[in-house]
């Protein structure tokens, strides 16, 4: 069985693993160990201590709190109960604007805000971006991900929660 | 087990059949246990390995007999072999979007009864390009023959390849200008073309006097032809050595072991649940020369996405809440939206080559009826339907990678594909001769980045897995055109953590004609058609087109003088502007105006990939390095990623780091100074919404989903706390 050391998966999910390395790990078997390490690197890199369950997006985790599954952000910021869109609790940039959206453009044609804008969902404690959303004017914000988390863990790791 | 010999069944029954087995059993044909497998799994592993062999390789051969370019250099081909049912075994590499559109159209002959008339007899040679019998768009022409063994039919070979001539109101084979079917240029609907191994003299002719430049579709059809018997002689000779018997069950169970490991390979890579994403497409014409007013003129579309993963393995893909077909070209039809999905999972779920229908058959695609994903109406125009397409499966393409993201398989998260837009000319050659053909350098546009590292640059295209722009000598020798310039485009792979690849735009002199017509599709105008991912930005993909008309380009080398090769970046004005004399002209959306002529100037941009995570964590050195190389600007790298470049002693920028980080603290601080709650937002954006104070393709979009879709109404007042439809349509019926 194909498997991997905690520091390779951990310079993997970096962005420092050698290129030829990566390669090799994207034409191999795939390591079925790989979710709890994955988790286990991810544990390592925040600094809160509840345990992380789902990792959701770059800097986001669904983790255990207390009795709560959240989802909680790298820096720890809590964007609460893990089956609501946290994107509602978070903090928001919209770019409706030229000006606003050559910031991001310098050197392209723009969208015509009339028809699309551009929003940054942003973590209110730390600031990092977590999602940017390109939509017409009044789209509804969309709820990216709703985990079958019991399922997931019941059925497919065969662990409990 | 349901174990079956050699059928005696008609075709039409046994296909039949074997649905109501599969329905039955919910496994491929009844087939409950992998009994060839399991009795000699290496055996069962080398015959599938062969297989696939044979189509590699028959595909590789009848490459050398097309004459098209897109065909010789980019590989626009794809071969397969399949059951008597109109399943496929095995693949070669290539197009494989098209392996599943051509098990629609085998199906389509025999549940019409082909078995009666036409007959289907050893040595005949079937084809088609109607999206509505199976295949994408009209220049996907595709052909197949009956495999028999001792006079019975055992499979069948097939092979597609893209036209780059079609025949149809405007040159090429994406078919821009049309508004109805009748308008696309030559079909062959589930046509028998040849008999005994021969493509009949007739078809031939119709061919030649229906199309703008024929020497590429009769070519690509000896091509293709030429693919199939070498794939039916080697499958006959395949049977000679294994037995009947044992070619008819372990054919089946290839199909159903792909089956099973597609569930087994989703519960390995992802994680159950419900995703959702959305893009967006602007279609702009009004005013353009050519286009009836058939519907309104100019449409924003919306392509909502919801992807369910259930505990055993199966994908569901529901489209419910985007638009109704409409009077253009990019329509698509289930046959088409199969091909989609088909070529996404092979690309990202079953890359070890093994693939086959199995893989089709465990998901599901839910397609609205009257929707540009399943029009209630044949008569719709599917001639570009890849502008629609491609920016659905970019969605399916992030929504997969979260759900590797949230796995842990970091290494397969993938931004995805965007459009590639297309150029179609014809006219007069530089031989004085008519001609008409697509250019499909397009075939090498920027991919999204990935969750470790950068898109790649100029070397993806999501309908063609082997990526190639072809060699400009190649494309110099098929049109009246030179290359004047052919680089990267700076910037243009959306921002973030890691960028989206980048793309490439050509500049060309046109040469030596005095009619050429050029025209452009599958390019979204107004809004950006993909996005980005965990923090990233889409790539600014709603590009305008530049062109020079009487351009005073052959004054200036006389004299010596600099030239434009590129647009430059400065999106106002551009180099052409700057260094060339003419008429300017700067188009959106499709191309489409009176003939140009020598000595004028033309340029197209292709599309780079969407961004990966939060630009304020781009690496400074790499960034460097792309400001050195001109994937980015030195603009970008400060205003959008705040990192400081300072010039070495040979003029070379080299990060700043201990500035980058002071600057990125601040651009941090300005970020959340800057932002709002949501919630605070939602109150203010309700205002606005109860007005509709939106633009006026905005509020069409928004009726027209609404009268399509219960659930996109619901989900729409639900969220602003309105009533969508006394909003957007009002007095309408509910």
């Amino acid at each position: 069985m194909t498997s991997y050391s905690k520091e390779v998966i951990r310079d993997l999910a970096a962005g420092q693993l050698p290129w030829p390395q990566t390669r090799r790990i994207m034409s191999a078997y795939k390591d079925d160990d790989r979710f709890f390490k994955m988790v286990a690197v991810y544990q390592d890199r925040v600094a809160w201590k509840d345990p992380i369950l789902l990792p959701v997006s770059d800097h986001l985790f669904i983790c255990q709190s207390g009795d709560e599954r959240i989802t909680r952000c790298e820096c720890g910021h809590s964007f609460g109960d893990y089956r609501k869109n946290w994107k509602l609790n978070a903090a928001i940039n919209v770019r409706n604007t030229e000006q606003s959206l050559r910031e991001i453009y310098p050197n392209s044609d723009l969208p015509d805000p009339e028809w699309m804008e551009i929003r940054e969902f942003i973590c209110p404690q730390c600031g990092t971006l977590h999602e940017v959303e390109a939509a017409a004017p009044g789209y509804p914000i969309v709820h990216d991900f709703e985990p079958d988390l019991e399922g997931f863990y019941r059925e497919w790791l065969g662990k409990p929660l | 087990m349901l174990d079956k010999p050699a059928s005696a069944l008609r075709l039409r029954e046994r296909l039949l059949d074997s649905e109501r087995l599969m329905e039955e059993t919910g496994c491929y044909d009844g087939i409950t246990e992998l009994s060839l497998r399991n009795q000699d799994p290496l055996k069962f592993e080398t015959l599938h390995t062969k297989l696939r062999a044979y189509c590699v390789s028959a595909r590789e051969m009848a490459r050398r007999i097309s004459a098209s370019p897109g065909v010789r250099e980019v590989g626009e081909m794809v071969v397969a072999i399949y059951t008597p049912e109109g399943d496929a075994i095995a693949l070669s590499n290539g197009i494989m979007v098209h392996v599943h559109t051509m098990s629609r159209f085998i199906k389509w002959m025999i549940k019409n009864n082909y078995e009666e008339n036409p007959r289907i007899r050893e040595g005949d040679i079937f084809a088609n390009n109607d999206a509505f019998i199976g295949t994408v768009q009209v220049p996907d022409v595709m052909d197949v023959v009956p495999i028999f063994h001792e006079g019975t039919l055992v499979g069948w070979a097939g092979a597609v390849c893209h036209e780059l001539e079609a025949g149809g109101i405007t040159p090429g084979g994406d078919v821009c200008l049309a508004q109805e079917r009748f308008t696309e240029g030559l079909f062959v609907c589930a046509e028998k073309i040849g008999e005994n191994d021969e493509i009949r003299r007739d078809y031939v002719i119709r061919c030649e006097r229906n199309l703008r430049m024929p020497i590429y579709w009769v070519l690509d059809e000896k091509a293709k032809v030429a693919s199939c018997i070498d794939m039916r002689e080697s499958v006959k000779q395949l049977i000679s050595e294994i037995g009947l018997d044992y070619w008819m069950k372990v054919s089946k169970e290839f199909i159903e072991e792909g089956r099973r490991a597609q569930l087994a390979r989703t519960r390995q890579l992802t994680v159950p649940g419900i995703y959702r994403g959305h893009t967006f497409y602007g279609h702009v014409t009004a005013g353009k020369p050519g286009f009836q007013l058939l519907g309104d003129p100019d449409w924003l579309y919306n392509i909502p996405i919801e992807m369910e993963i259930t505990t055993d393995g199966k994908i569901t893909m529901d489209f419910e809440g985007t638009q109704p077909w409409g009077y253009h070209s990019m329509n698509c039809t289930p046959a088409g939206m199969d091909g989609g999905m088909f070529v996404t999972l092979t690309q990202h779920m079953n890359f070890e080559g093994l693939v086959n229908d199995g893989a089709w058959m465990a998901t599901e695609l839910k397609l609205p009826h009257g929707t540009w994903t399943n029009p209630d109406n044949e008569m719709v125009a599917t001639a570009t339907s890849w502008a629609l397409l491609l920016p659905a499966y970019g969605v399916f393409q992030r929504l997969l990678s979260r759900s590797f993201i949230a796995r842990g398989f970091v290494e397969e998260a993938f931004v995805g594909q965007v459009n590639s837009p297309m150029i179609e000319m014809g006219g007069e050659s530089q031989y004085g001769t008519p001609f008409g053909m697509a250019h499909f350098e397009c075939a090498a546009a920027g991919s999204g980045a990935l969750a470790i590292k950068d898109g790649l640059d100029t070397a993806y295209v999501g309908w063609n897995p082997e990526s190639d722009m072809g060699n400009i000598e190649v494309w110099e020798q098929s049109m009246p055109m030179v290359y004047i310039g052919r680089s990267i485009v700076p910037n243009s792979g959306g921002a973030g953590k890691y960028r989206g690849g980048c793309s490439f735009v050509s500049t060309w002199l046109i040469n030596k004609t005095s009619h050429l017509r050029l025209h452009t599709s599958e390019h979204s105008s107004r809004v950006f058609d993909n996005g980005g991912m965990c923090g990233g930005y889409p790539a600014p993909t709603c590009q305008k087109h530049r062109a020079v008309r009487n351009s005073n380009i052959h004054e200036l080398a006389a004299r010596g003088e600099p030239l434009a090769h590129a647009p430059g970046i400065d999106p106002l004005v551009s180099d052409y502007e700057k260094n060339i004399g003419g008429d300017h002209v700067v188009v959106e959306g499709p191309y489409i105006t009176s003939p140009h002529k020598e000595g004028d100037i033309f340029s197209h941009s292709y599309n780079g990939g969407g961004g990966y995570g939060d630009v304020l964590e781009r690496d400074p050195i790499k960034t460097a390095w792309d400001v050195e190389n001109g994937f980015l600007t030195r603009e970008a790298a400060d205003s959008v990623f705040g990192i400081v470049l300072r010039d070495d002693e040979d003029g070379y920028p080299t990060a700043d780091i201990d500035a980058t980080v002071t600057r990125r603290a601040a651009m941090r601080k300005e970020r959340l100074a800057k932002a709002i709650p949501v919630a605070d937002w939602i109150a203010t954006e309700r205002g606005r919404v109860e007005k509709a104070d939106f633009a006026p393709e905005v509020k069409k979009m928004y009726a027209s989903a609404i009268k399509l879709s219960s659930r996109f109404t619901k989900d729409f007042s639900d969220f602003w706390n309105v009533d969508a439809r006394s909003i957007f349509t009002p007095g309408a019926k509910p």
